[in-house]
C-alpha cells in the first residue's frame, strides 16, 4: 500500500553528480539491505532509451562490470518490463519513442516507478529546439527520482537508487 | 594546412545518373550524398554526390528544383540517402524503388512537412497518426516471423527488426530504425562554430572525440585555422585513446555473447579503467569538452603522460589475454567462424567502410585513404581480412588496439612544444563550404558544412559509418539462425544514435 502512496507524491528528487566520495562498496551494501527488506531482495529495473547520444546507456552498461556489480546488491536489469518495478528513462524523447515509451510504461505493473537519468531527460539536451523531439520526459511522466549529469557516472546511478530506497522507506513509515 | 583537396564538377542529373555506372567500375565508392536548400543562392536545390576512391574525394553537384534521378539501382548504397532527402526535403528521387518514409514516421508526421527547406515555417505538425508504414512481406508455407524491438531486451538502443524464418535460418531481416532521429542537422543551422561542437559531440556519445574531429576538420578548414603541432598531436593520441575504450568494449561484448564470462569481465573491467584514465586526462569520462575549435582544452603534462603509460600497460596483458582465449577455444572459433559473413561484393555495393569494410577484404580506413591530422606522417597501411565473418572483425579489433596502442606510444614521447590552442577572429566567407572527414571506431565519419552570411552555419550535414553499415547486417544474417543476431550484431556493433542522428 505505502508503495502505492508514493505514486501520488508527484515531486521529483534531484540527484546531482558527486566527486567520487564514499565508496561503491558502501553504497552498495547499504543498498542491498534496503533492497532485501523492501523489495524482497530484488529491485527490477527496465531501461529505456528515448533519445539518447547513448553515453548515458553505456554508463548504465558499466553497472554490471567488476568495478561496480550493481546485481550483487539487489539491482537487476530485466528483459520485460513485466518483471520490473522500476522504469528508467534516458535521452530526450523524440516524437517517435513516444509510443514506445509510454507502451512499456503501460506494460509495468502497479506499483511502478520511474527514474531519469542524464541532464537529455530533464532539459531535451542540446536537441531541446528540435523538431523531431518532443520532451522532455517529465511532460509525460512522473519521476520520482532524476539524476542529474552528463552522462550521469555509474556511481551517481548507485547513490540515485540509495536516494530511491529511502523515499520508499520513508513513505512506508508514514 | 592539410585541408582535403576535393575534384568537383558540376553535372545535370541526367548524365550524372548515366555515368554512375562508369564511376563505380572505375573503384570509387559512395561516400555520402548531401542536399541542401540553396534557394537563395541561384533559386535550386543541390544534390551533392561525393565519392572516395584511391585518387582522392569527388564531388559531383546536382541542381534540381523538385526532383532528381535516382542512383539507387545502380549504386545500392544511395538508397537510404535518397529516402532521407525525400523525407527531409521533398526532392523526389525518381526511380527510387522504395519511397517509404524513413526518419519521419507517418504514425506522428505529415508527410507534407519538410522541415530541411529553407522556407520550413517552424510549425511542429499535431501528434496524430497521418498514416501507417507497409513492412515488405514473407510469404509462404511454415514461415513465421520474429518482431523485436524498439525497446530491446537489454541496455541498448531502440531499433526495429523483423526476422522472417522459415525452420531455424533466416530468410529475411527488415530493420526499421530511425527511432531516435532527433533532428540534429537543422538544431545546427543557425548556430555558430562553437556551439555547434557542442551539439554534434552528442551526435553518438562514444564517439564523441572522432566525431568531433571530423566536423573541426570541416570548420576549421571554412574558418582558416591552423591548429598547433601540439594541439594535433593531442587530439590524435585522444582519437586513439577513444577507439581503444570502444574497440575493447566491443570485444568484450563478443564475449559476453558467446557466454564466456571470464574473459569478457577483464575486458569490461579493462574499459572502466580506461573510462577512468579519461576522467583523470579531461575531468570526463567521456572525454566530452576536450576539444575546440582551434585546438584542444586539455594539455598532457608529464603526470598525465605516466598514467596513459602505465594505463597501456594493463591494456597489452588483457589483449593478449583475450587473443589466447579466442585463439585456444575450439568452441569460441566455432562460434565466430563462418558467422554473419558479409561476403565482398556486398561491403562493395553498400560502400561499406571501417571495421565491417576491412574485415571483407576492403582497405578502407580514413587515417589511411584521406590523411588528417598528423595521420599521413603514421603510413599507416589499413588492415584488412577476408573472412568477413564476427570472427575476422573481431580479431581485426584485437589487432587494431595494437596499433592504437602503438600511436599513443610513439606520440606521447614526442609531443611537441607549443600552445593547444590558438584563438582567431576569421568569420567564414559566405556560402563557402568543406568536409571534414576521420575514422571513428565503427568507420568514416564524414561533415559538410557551409557557413551562411552571418558566419552561422547555413546548413551541416553529417553522415555516420552506422548510416552506411547498417543495411549490411540484412545480408550478414542471411541463413545464420536468430540465436546467433545479438552476436553478429555486437560484431559490427553500429550506433543507433549514430544513425538516426
Ligand atoms: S544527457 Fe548527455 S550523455 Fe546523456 S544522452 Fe543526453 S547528451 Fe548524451
Amino acid at each position: 500500500m505505502f508503495l502505492k502512496k508514493l505514486l501520488f507524491k508527484n515531486k521529483t528528487q534531484d540527484i546531482a553528480p558527486e566527486s567520487g566520495t564514499g565508496s561503491v562498496l558502501i553504497k552498495g551494501d547499504e543498498l542491498k539491505r534496503s533492497v532485501d527488506k523492501v523489495f524482497g531482495r530484488s529491485l527490477f529495473v527496465r531501461l529505456v532509451d528515448s533519445g539518447s547520444c547513448n553515453a548515458c546507456e553505456t554508463e548504465l552498461s558499466a553497472l554490471s562490470n567488476p568495478y561496480y556489480d550493481l546485481e550483487r546488491f539487489g539491482v537487476k536489469f530485466v528483459a520485460s518490463p513485466k518483471h520490473a518495478d522500476v522504469l528508467i528513462v534516458t535521452g530526450c524523447l523524440t516524437r517517435n519513442m513516444l509510443n514506445p515509451l509510454l507502451k512499456t510504461y503501460e506494460n509495468i505493473p502497479s506499483p511502478k516507478f520511474v527514474i531519469t537519468a542524464g541532464d537529455c531527460t530533464e532539459t531535451g539536451g542540446p536537441f531541446k529546439d528540435s523538431y523531431s523531439v518532443c520532451g522532455p520526459v517529465s511532460k509525460y511522466l512522473n519521476a520520482v527520482i532524476h539524476v542529474k549529469g552528463c552522462p550521469p557516472e555509474p556511481e551517481a546511478v548507485v547513490s540515485a537508487f540509495l536516494k530511491f530506497m529511502d523515499i520508499v522507506k520513508a513513505s512506508a513509515a508514514c | 594546412m592539410n585541408k582535403i583537396m576535393i575534384d568537383k564538377h558540376d553535372i545535370e542529373s541526367d548524365d550524372f545518373a548515366n555515368s554512375a555506372e562508369n564511376l563505380k567500375t572505375s573503384g570509387k565508392y559512395l561516400l555520402g550524398i548531401v542536399a541542401a536548400d540553396e534557394r537563395v543562392l541561384n533559386s535550386k536545390f543541390s544534390v551533392r554526390y561525393f565519392f572516395g576512391g584511391t585518387e582522392g574525394i569527388e564531388e559531383y553537384c546536382v541542381k534540381t528544383d523538385e526532383s532528381f534521378r535516382s542512383i539507387s539501382k545502380i549504386c545500392p548504397a544511395a538508397k537510404m540517402y535518397e529516402r532521407e532527402i525525400y523525407d527531409l526535403f521533398g526532392l523526389l528521387p525518381e526511380g527510387h524503388p522504395d519511397l517509404r518514409p524513413l526518419m519521419l514516421y507517418p504514425e506522428n508526421w505529415d508527410s507534407s512537412v519538410h522541415p530541411l527547406r529553407k522556407d520550413y515555417n517552424g510549425v511542429i505538425p499535431e501528434m496524430k497518426k497521418y498514416g501507417g508504414y507497409k513492412f515488405k512481406e514473407v510469404l509462404g508455407e511454415g514461415i513465421f516471423n520474429v518482431l523485436v524491438g524498439p525497446v530491446h531486451a537489454g541496455i541498448i538502443e531502440p531499433g526495429h527488426f523483423r526476422f522472417s524464418l522459415a525452420g531455424e535460418p533466416v530468410l529475411q531481416l527488415e530493420i526499421r530504425h530511425f527511432w531516435k532521429h532527433r533532428g540534429i542537422e537543422k538544431v545546427c543551422e543557425g548556430k555558430d562554430f562553437k556551439e555547434t561542437l557542442d551539439i554534434i559531440s552528442k551526435i553518438s556519445g562514444d564517439n564523441g572525440v572522432n566525431i568531433a574531429i571530423s566536423y573541426l576538420e570541416a570548420a576549421e578548414s571554412i574558418l582558416n585555422i591552423e591548429i598547433t603541432e601540439r594541439a594535433k598531436y593531442i587530439r590524435v593520441i585522444l582519437a586513439e585513446l577513444e577507439r581503444m575504450w570502444n574497440y575493447v568494449r566491443d570485444v568484450a561484448w563478443i564475449f559476453m555473447d558467446i557466454g564466456f564470462a571470464l574473459p569478457a569481465q577483464n575486458l569490461f573491467g579493462l574499459q572502466e579503467e580506461l573510462m577512468r584514465l579519461n576522467k583523470n586526462l579531461s575531468g570526463h569520462r567521456f572525454l566530452f569538452n576536450s576539444l575546440t575549435v582551434g585546438g584542444v582544452n586539455l594539455d598532457l603534462d608529464s603526470a598525465k603522460l605516466k598514467a596513459i603509460e602505465e594505463t597501456l600497460k594493463k591494456v597489452e596483458n588483457i589483449i593478449k589475454d583475450s587473443e589466447e582465449f579466442i585463439l585456444s577455444s575450439s568452441s569460441v572459433l566455432d562460434r565466430l567462424e563462418f558467422t554473419g559473413k558479409i561476403n565482398k561484393k556486398t561491403a562493395e555495393e553498400l560502400s561499406l567502410c571501417g571495421i565491417s569494410a576491412r574485415a571483407s577484404e576492403l582497405p578502407r580506413d580514413t587515417r589511411a585513404e584521406f590523411p588528417y591530422l598528423i595521420y599521413g606522417r603514421l603510413n599507416l597501411k589499413p588492415y584488412i581480412l577476408d573472412g568477413g565473418d564476427v570472427f575476422a572483425r573481431t580479431a581485426l579489433r584485437i589487432k587494431e588496439i595494437y596499433l592504437s596502442k602503438k600511436i599513443i606510444s610513439d606520440l606521447s614521447s614526442n609531443l611537441p612544444e607549443g600552445n593547444i590552442a590558438v584563438s582567431f577572429e576569421s568569420k567564414p566567407e559566405a556560402y563557402n563550404y568543406a568536409v571534414g572527414n576521420s575514422e571513428t571506431s565503427r568507420g568514416n565519419a564524414f561533415f559538410y558544412i557551409m557557413a551562411d552570411d552571418k558566419g552561422k552555419i547555413f546548413r551541416l550535414k553529417y553522415i555516420d559509418p552506422s548510416f552506411r553499415i547498417w543495411p549490411s547486417i540484412q545480408y550478414g544474417v542471411l541463413g545464420n539462425i536468430i540465436a546467433d543476431f545479438p552476436l553478429i550484431n555486437k560484431s559490427l556493433n553500429l550506433s543507433y544514435a549514430g544513425n538516426d542522428m
